[in-house]
């Protein structure tokens, strides 16, 4: 029986489009306000738009590691190589807005292309076994990012990159890409990944073409973590190999493991809370790594799924659960219960 | 004769290799889990054996308190951080594992700061030389080589004719029928985990007599090359951890007697890259096959 | 007493084996011959060989571990055979991924459940639907007028294929949460859903009281009926064997022992003996 028929009132299909949309570009303008009124003041911008970024960076890993459930390390690499495209790219054009979309966009392809070499082979081994050679080929980009002075400047890196990021770029980007992936999770093709990760040799046996899917997920997180690391690019108008270690793979990890596996609102909140709370608590930075290590270890003891699971979060779906006064389960009604 | 001489290089560090990948590849077989904290195990046994000789304990004992010591840490380790997991999915065992070896990485660094230190090989293993028909062998490198082959017979004879060897193979055959033929599996996880850093705390030792310096990060990489090892022979099979261990040592040694010392790692991991694809299941490996 | 299915007389074909008279305008739907697989040392099916009619029931059964089970795994190339040739819809199923079998028309349930515990009902239903949509990746992301079609195309079908076993009311809660008898049912609507022209059911009714057993049979029969495959199954119940089969192959130690009619079957001293083993021959 459909959720209509049982009496369910719905928010039609229009109005759901109309509040999402309304809501974020009130933020948009909200935010936007405030900083050009100065309420804001440049720390605290930096702040907003490196939560942004890294949330872009944990919330494409999660297509990999929370909906597909495999277990890369080396998301780095990805966001090195869209970071240094898009960089070349915008040191060699004037700084308008068709340069800025055109530097994103590269980022992300590059890194795609990228995801596809890695991914196709690495795909093919056991979970543990991916996890090492991610993290190998995360390595790898990076030493030929060293080694290869004349196109990405070696160590010293790449200074005087145009500032394309700013906040109205980076809410946008973040935005638009978090949409984007959620629209591919919620059609046949994020069912295929999801199916993947529940039980592969079942998805396979349904039909499901696991290894066009596999690298799928893949390439997808690849292409918007290049996409993140060129809005780092704009963001900061300098890149060296060493912003892209294992160590940021790992503190993008963390950011998703803790937010949650497959939860695209605790990979943002995640992010947000990962990246405010150390910049606000200097005098911590000498036990962060050690917090985050032993986090890892109580969450995933504790709670596996991580601290959201996999909760999908739908403003929409509240409202429709308020409106029904479904908002608040009452316990023991008949028929609820499974048990 | 150079050529001997470097045989034996290799066959010295291949044997550090051996050692460490054996503890991998039994934890690997026991329980399907890549123990990215081994490494590290191996640096908290180098910072305990610093410790231990540096507050004039006698270099025997010292080197008996390490290899306890990383047998104390790598059970402590799988009892409050693996052992809950053990029916959790894999990926997040591996998250665990990784969460382990960040905590005892960076816990190192808070109390020691990272900086390098020295470590007292001489103390272990004076700096003697022997004279073998025209070829000048170091004590260092004899007592490695024989101390790890030693060390490998004895893993050898325990697997194959002790009873608690048999519950080790049995468990890492079929967990489940172990468990119903009224084998004590966390007993025997947790003494394949003492015996597998118990080698790793003997090739902490070799390692720093022959490298010796200190630092917190050391384990990381000697770690990675030991699994390169352990998966090249074979991540679960034992034999295949020694002759994968020999293999990186030779070509660890090759790499620098060419001349290009500075791309080890790089082929090591090339190697890595290329067994993975080619045959991940390594030499003597038999891949497992999952029951549909 | 258990109905006897429509007009199910078997005709022999090829000398081979048997398929009902109704199906013998056709070829088979399935064409085994001399299949064999071997691991490390041991044969665990050895020259198997069977036919299986467009809409026959057959069921294959023997004791535990005669292969039943891997014979399911080489006809959905989990496993290569060794030797030997399957013939699914007169094509040749070597080298093919499982995928490609589900598109050449072959689905299948599994001994141990393997349902996509963390997705609804619903959604675990869409998951089979596997080949008949065109819309691309890229245009799903921006929700083009294909996303919408599919979308409710595929919603529609799912609430359908629910209904045929009376799970369209569970339809929004996360398979996991299933009872037992249900998971298994949605199991099946799972393997419906790709439109399969054989259905390969592994054990359907493990773990059922005889009224739910009794109620799988004729859900079986509905199927084959209304959706005109042909059905396989795996079965220890020997009431819904005999009961819903038209053909049925015995296996024991990986080779086929006797095949027939469900009458011959029972009356088989060769395979009486396989069950029973030593007291039969000293009854």
């Amino acid at each position: 029986m459909d959720k209509a028929m049982r009496g369910y009132r719905q928010i039609p299909v229009y109005l759901r489009y109309l509040i999402n949309i309304l809501l974020l570009a009130a933020l948009l303008a909200l935010g936007n306000h405030l900083i050009v009124s100065g309420a804001v003041n440049r720390a605290q911008k930096a702040i907003i738009l490196q939560i942004g970024i890294y949330a872009l960076l944990a919330v494409s890993l999660n297509v990999a590691t929370g909906y597909l459930g495999q277990l890369p390390l080396g998301h780095a690499g990805f966001m090195a190589v869209g970071g240094y495209a898009a960089a070349i790219l915008w040191k060699s054009l004037p700084k308008n807005t068709g340069a800025m979309l055109l530097g994103l966009l590269l980022g992300g392809l590059v890194a795609a292309v990228f995801g596809v070499l890695i991914g196709v082979p690495a795909l093919r081994l056991r979970g543990d076994y991916l996890a090492i050679i991610t993290l190998g080929f995360g390595e790898i980009i990076r030493v030929l990012i060293i080694n290869l002075p004349g196109i990405t400047g070696g160590t010293p890196g790449l200074m005087s990159i145009p500032k394309h990021a700013t906040f109205p770029v980076v809410y946008i980007t973040v935005i638009v890409s978090c949409a984007l992936i959620h629209t591919l999770m919620k059609s046949r093709h994020g069912r295929a990944i999801l199916a993947i990760r529940e039980n592969e040799i079942a998805a396979e046996a349904s039909g499901v073409n696991t290894t066009f899917y596999k690298v799928l997920a893949f390439t997808v997180s690849a292409f918007f973590a290049g996409v993140a690391g060129a809005l780092y690019a704009g963001y900061t108008g300098i890149l060296t190999p060493g912003n892209f270690t294992f160590m940021t793979s790992i503190n993008i990890l963390v950011m998703v493991v803790l937010g949650g596996l497959g939860s695209m609102a605790g990979s943002i909140i995640a992010a947000g809370i990962l990246t405010a709370l150390p910049l606000a608590l200097q005098s911590f930075n000498k036990y962060r790594m050690v917090i985050y290590a032993l986090l890892l270890i109580v969450v995933m003891i504790f709670k596996p799924s991580g601290l959201l699971g996999r909760y999908d979060f739908s403003l929409t779906r509240i409202l429709e659960k308020a409106v029904n006064g479904r908002l608040f389960p009452k316990r023991g009604k008949a028929g609820e219960d499974h048990a | 004769m150079l050529f001997l001489s470097q045989c034996i290089n290799g066959l010295q560090l291949g044997s550090i290799y051996a050692l460490v990948a054996l503890g991998y590849s039994m934890v690997y077989g026991i329980i399907r889990l890549l123990n990215f904290a081994h490494g590290d195990v191996i640096m908290i046994g180098a910072y305990i054996a610093l410790l231990t000789i540096g507050a004039g304990i006698h270099p025997a004992l010292a080197v008996a308190v390490t290899i306890l010591g990383c047998m104390l840490v790598s059970v402590l380790i799988e009892k409050v951080a693996y052992r809950p997991l053990r029916s959790a999915p894999r990926i997040s065992l591996l998250i665990t594992a990784i969460g382990v070896s960040l905590l005892l990485q960076n816990l190192v660094q808070l109390l020691f700061t990272a900086n390098t230190r020295p470590y007292p090989s001489t103390a272990i293993i004076p700096a003697k030389a022997l004279n073998l028909g025209g070829l000048s062998l170091s004590l260092n490198t004899l007592m490695t080589i024989l101390i790890s082959l030693g060390a490998m017979v004895g893993l050898h004879l325990l697997i194959q004719k002790t009873r608690m060897g048999k519950a080790m193979r049995a468990v890492s055959e079929d967990t489940g029928a172990a468990q119903l033929m009224g084998i004590d599996i966390n007993r025997v996880i947790s003494i394949t985990f003492a015996i597998g850093s118990a080698l790793a705390g003997v090739g902490s030792v070799l390692f720093c007599c022959r490298y010796p310096v200190v630092n917190p990060t050391m384990g990381s990489l000697l770690g990675l090359k030991a699994f390169v090892a352990a998966v090249l022979g074979g991540i679960g099979s034992i034999p295949g951890a020694m002759v994968g261990g020999f293999a990186i040592g030779f070509a660890e040694v090759l790499v620098t007697a060419l001349g290009f010392s500075a791309w080890t790692d790089a082929v090591v991991f090339a190697i890595l890259i290329l067994v993975l694809l080619v045959k991940p299941a390594g030499l003597l490996g038999k891949g497992v096959a999952e029951k549909v | 007493m258990p109905k006897r299915p429509v007009n199910s007389n078997m005709v022999p074909l090829d000398g081979l084996g048997i398929i009902p008279e109704r199906d013998a305008g056709s070829p088979p739907i399935l064409d085994i011959r001399h299949l064999c697989v071997d691991f490390g040392g041991l044969r665990a099916v050895d020259d198997f060989t069977l036919l299986i009619g467009k809409t026959e029931i057959a069921g294959l059964i023997g004791p535990n571990g005669a292969g039943k089970t891997t014979v399911f795994n080489l006809l959905t190339n989990v496993y290569k055979p060794t030797q030997g040739r399957i013939l699914l819809n007169g094509q040749d199923t070597r080298g093919k991924s499982m995928h490609e079998l589900n598109r050449l028309g072959i689905a299948r349930t599994f001994q141990n459940i393997r349902l996509f515990s963390g997705m609804t009902v619903e959604d675990n239903v869409k998951v089979g639907m596997s080949h008949g949509y065109t819309d691309g990746v890229l245009a799903d992301m921006f929700r083009l007028p294909g996303w919408w079609r599919t979308e409710r195309k595929q919603h529609v079908r799912a609430l359908e294929l629910l209904d045929l076993f009376s799970l369209t009311d569970k339809a929004d809660v996360l398979a996991g949460n299933l009872p037992y008898g249900d998971q298994r049912r949605l199991e099946i609507v799972r393997a419906l859903a790709s439109e399969p022209k054989l259905l390969l059911l592994d054990e359907p009714a493990a773990g059922m009281n005889p009224s739910e057993t009794h109620e799988l049979m004729d859900n079986i029969r509905m199927l084959r009926d209304r959706f005109s495959i042909a059905i396989m199954l795996i079965e220890h119940d020997m009431n819904l064997v005999m009961g819903i089969c038209e053909g049925i192959a015995v296996l024991n130690y990986g080779r086929i022992i006797a095949k027939g009619t469900p009458k011959e079957i029972q009356r088989n001293p060769v395979v009486i003996e396989a069950y029973l083993g030593e007291e039969a021959s000293h009854a």
